[in-house]
């Protein structure tokens, strides 16, 4: 993807990252955590633009969740109140043994897409989420079985090279779509060069998906959308709408679908984005 | 063995929930819920290992 694809005005596809598995309520009430909230949170996005959501789920108390239970009652919910999103599973989870991070694939149906971490990150100063290769590849595996589209989060530069090690090892199907991620920590620098470096970096043929955590998310996502590729915000990524003000998911897609008219790039219906990501 | 600082409340700080949510004395304030699982010794975690507010209390 490239500046071309700008120009040409492509359908831009907005992600929006409702709940993440990372903080909950005490950030602020409005975070969308039990199978209602998450619902009613998807039809609200999808009325502001976004055509993929993407889901973690929770116990009642708001704390994490891998059970297959919890994501398809999550699943109905969705597809109770929305007309034809597509829904995005998260197979990350911090800490969590393996067997826990593929439940999230076993739904029925499968989730259209699912998160795949392609490497460690660490977590506040004595954890590290893993991702170890093995897994990377054992969750691949089953993702391919079951149909699902893999979004490979690319943390960091490092993960850039086990992107190129996956393709060597694994047959992916077209088109490779890869989420570069921009914040603290692990986390690949949030600088606009930075960006630019990743794109040129993609493998040949790579959609990608532009993720910037807090005061990032507005500009290098829109940055990323320039350079003709595909956008994440919401909630699990940036809790603010700008300094002082808490943001709801709504706001942040509707403020990213109308930067993208505005600009030129027409915002993706759920039905374009499956026609670019052949799903 | 959950930590000793962890206790489950649904309200502190001029905050209130539904449920009863993780809340950490040490930080003297309600816990994210990927903590929550370390201060469980949940999954793969341990607060006397991953938990550096028990680390340091």
């Amino acid at each position: 993807m490239s500046y071309e694809q700008y120009l040409a005005g492509d359908p831009l596809i907005i992600t929006a990252a409702l709940t993440g598995g990372v903080h909950g309520k005490e950030t602020s009430q409005n975070l969308p955590e039990t199978p209602e909230e998450i619902g009613e949170a998807a039809a609200a996005v999808e009325e502001a633009g976004a055509a993929v959501v993407h889901i973690h789920a929770r116990r009642p108390n708001g704390e994490r969740s891998f059970s297959t239970e919890r994501f398809q009652t999550i699943d109905d919910e969705i597809r109770a109140r929305t007309d034809n999103i597509i829904i995005q599973h998260s197979t990350g989870g911090t800490g969590a043994p393996d067997e826990l991070r593929h439940q999230p694939l076993r739904t029925d149906p499968p989730p259209e897409m699912a998160s795949l971490d392609m490497g460690p990150l660490n977590r506040y100063d004595h954890l590290t989420s893993e991702n170890t290769r093995g897994l990377v590849d054992s969750l691949h595996e089953e993702m391919v079985e079951r149909g699902v589209k893999p979004e490979m989060e690319l943390f960091n530069d490092g993960h850039l090279n086990e992107l190129y090690g996956l393709l060597e090892r694994r047959e992916m199907g077209d088109p490779v779509y890869a989420t570069l991620i921009f914040g603290g920590g692990t986390l690949t620098r949030p600088r606009p060069r930075n960006l630019l470096n990743a794109v040129d970096n993609l493998p040949d043929g790579a959609l990608f998906n532009t993720l910037g955590f807090g005061r990032h998310q507005l500009p290098l996502t829109t940055m990323g959308l320039l350079l003709g590729g595909h956008v994440r915000v919401g909630r699990e990524d940036n809790v603010y709408y700008r300094d002082g003000e808490l943001a709801t998911n709504e706001q942040l897609v509707a403020r990213t679908a109308r930067i993208a008219e505005e600009l030129g790039r027409p915002v993706a219906t759920p039905a374009e984005a499956r026609a670019v990501l052949t799903l | 063995m959950a930590c000793p600082h962890l206790s489950y409340r649904s309200s502190a700080n001029d905050t209130e929930f539904d449920h009863e949510r993780a809340y950490c004395a040490v930080a003297q304030q309600f816990v994210q819920p990927m903590r929550a699982d370390i201060c469980n010794d949940r999954y793969n975690l341990a607060h006397d290992e991953h938990c550096e507010l028990y680390r340091e209390s």
